[in-house]
């Protein structure tokens, strides 16, 4: 596996679990969508507001993955198996 | 023992260079490399074989007026004379006549296997995959000593700094760098990675020589992620920048293809949370004024208007109906009144007292009402207001009736 955790615990906190495993693909779709359906302004205020929060814990959820604090390198052997950290 | 400077044992080397009467006028051949004037508009290059290679130079004076210049990769017949450069202690052939001599070897062998590639459908368009727009992990074959990952690294760490980075470390030139460039792109390609940089700085046409080998494109035909080739400079053409999904002029480029900017994604998204912030609040304002209308609808609908209404209605009537009632009331009781002092004054005693007698006959006690009712002499009972008397009629009186008034 070369995939370690994605993200560090506090930058998991508050968010619902389903939107911190996004990638940011998945995240910043959802995103739109979420903006997309409540501009249509055709859904009841109840489920207006549960999509409203839906959507600022995406857009929460993308800005963590673009500001995440640095590039994790490693390196991998012959197998493409993970041979640890690499230093540039 | 003498003990030379290195400027004295320099020009003692250069002056045996010069002396040689072989060296001063001379014909050599082979393929040449790095050609490119200088911005002086001097011409510097390297002349090759299989064994061994020559620096050489052709000044702006000379380089005018040849009919050809050298082309990388191409076999040329030149001639001049070798001495020594002092600054750089090297040897160098300094170049009065070029003549080209065919195509160079290397030349032909790239040319010889583009062909064959591109004929087998190997650079079609149609090959090309997109690269992910959005990669979590990114693969990069190269070597680990190489300038080059670290521009990549650099870049990836300020475009897509989210991004998993695995390097597959490989030799990038020299013998051996082919084979090692195929194992680090299966490796990499079983690594689970979204796309792959197969990158390389700059260099000679040998250093990039790897690039062009048979086994190395086919790798990267074979890979199961996209690649991105960014091999050498903007200048530089390879057989893997051809063979590849995307084509980088440097390694930095192959990174920022490879990438989105994070920058401009922050903006996307900040403008998405506005979006999304502003659509809540109008919608929370319609509901609240839908609200507010609702309610004055109501208000104007409720039974409790009506009730005032016919409150207010039934006071009204119920005075009226009191007013009405009284006054009839009082007419009633004045109409009763007046019927009672009507009948007070035609009472017996009430008009006895106002001076009226009551007469009645004597022998029968009937009512004397008409003058024929009684005869002369006949005695009478009188009854006045406090008692009576009798008397006898004497005969007619001088009286006349009276009329009734109209």
């Amino acid at each position: 596996m070369t995939s370690s955790s994605k993200t560090t615990p506090e930058a998991t906190s508050e968010l619902p679990e389903d939107v911190a495993a996004l990638g940011f693909e998945e995240a910043f779709q959802a995103l739109e969508d979420a903006v997309a359906q409540l501009e249509t302004g055709e859904l009841p205020l109840e489920e207006s507001l549960a999509l409203y929060e839906r959507g600022v814990a995406l857009s929460e959820r993308c800005n963590r993955l673009l500001t995440a604090a640095e590039l994790r390198i490693r390196k991998v052997d012959g197998e493409g198996q993970d041979a640890g950290e690499l230093e540039l | 023992m003498q003990i030379y400077t290195v400027c004295d044992l320099t020009t003692y080397v250069k002056a045996l260079f010069d002396g040689d009467p072989e060296l001063v006028d001379v014909w050599v051949q082979g393929e040449a490399s790095n050609c490119r004037p200088a911005a002086s508009g001097h011409w510097y290059w390297t002349l090759k074989d299989e064994e061994a290679s020559l620096r050489c130079v052709m000044w702006r004076s000379q380089a005018a007026a040849q009919e050809c210049l050298p082309e990388d990769g191409g076999a040329f017949l030149l001639h001049g004379s070798v001495s020594v450069y002092p600054a750089q202690g090297q040897y160098q052939l300094y170049v009065d006549h070029v003549e080209p001599v065919g195509v160079g070897d290397l030349y032909r062998q790239f040319e010889a296997l583009k062909a064959k590639l591109e004929a087998e459908g190997l650079f079609d368009p149609e090959r090309k995959r997109l690269l992910p727009a959005y990669p979590e992990r990114i693969g990069i074959v190269t070597s680990t000593e190489a300038v080059a990952l670290r521009d990549v690294c650099h870049v990836l760490a300020r475009r897509w700094p989210s991004a998993e980075v695995s390097v597959a470390p490989t030799l990038v030139q020299g013998e051996g760098a082919p084979e090692m460039i195929v194992a680090a792109l299966d490796a990499i390609g079983g690594a689970g990675v979204d796309v792959v940089i197969l990158t390389r700085g700059g260099g000679s046409l040998e250093d990039l020589w790897a690039f062009n080998d048979e086994r190395v494109a086919r790798a990267i035909a074979s890979c199961p992620v996209p690649v991105v080739a960014g091999v050498g400079h903007e200048t530089d053409f390879t057989i893997a920048d051809f063979v590849a999904d995307t084509r980088a002029p440097t390694p930095s480029a192959a990174a920022e293809l490879a990438t989105p900017d994070a920058w401009e994604l922050a903006q996307n998204v900040d403008e998405l949370r506005e979006r999304l912030g502003r659509q809540m609040r109008s919608q929370l304002e319609t509901a609240v004024q839908e609200l507010a209308y609702a309610r004055r609808r109501l208000t104007r609908a409720s039974p409790a208007r009506t009730v005032a209404e016919g409150e207010t209605a039934l006071v009204n009537l119920g005075g009226r109906l009191q007013r009405s009632l009284v006054s009839r009331l009082r007419l009633a009781r004045a109409d009763l009144e007046g019927q009672r002092r009507r009948l007070a004054a035609l009472s017996p005693p009430a008009t006895l007292a106002r001076g009226y007698a009551h007469v009645s006959r004597r022998r029968d006690g009937h009512p004397v009402r008409s003058t024929a009712d009684v005869v002369a002499g006949e005695g009478i009972d009188v009854r006045v207001t406090d008692g009576g008397f009798g008397a006898v009629v004497e005969g007619q009186a001088n009286l006349f009736p009276l009329e009734e008034d109209e």
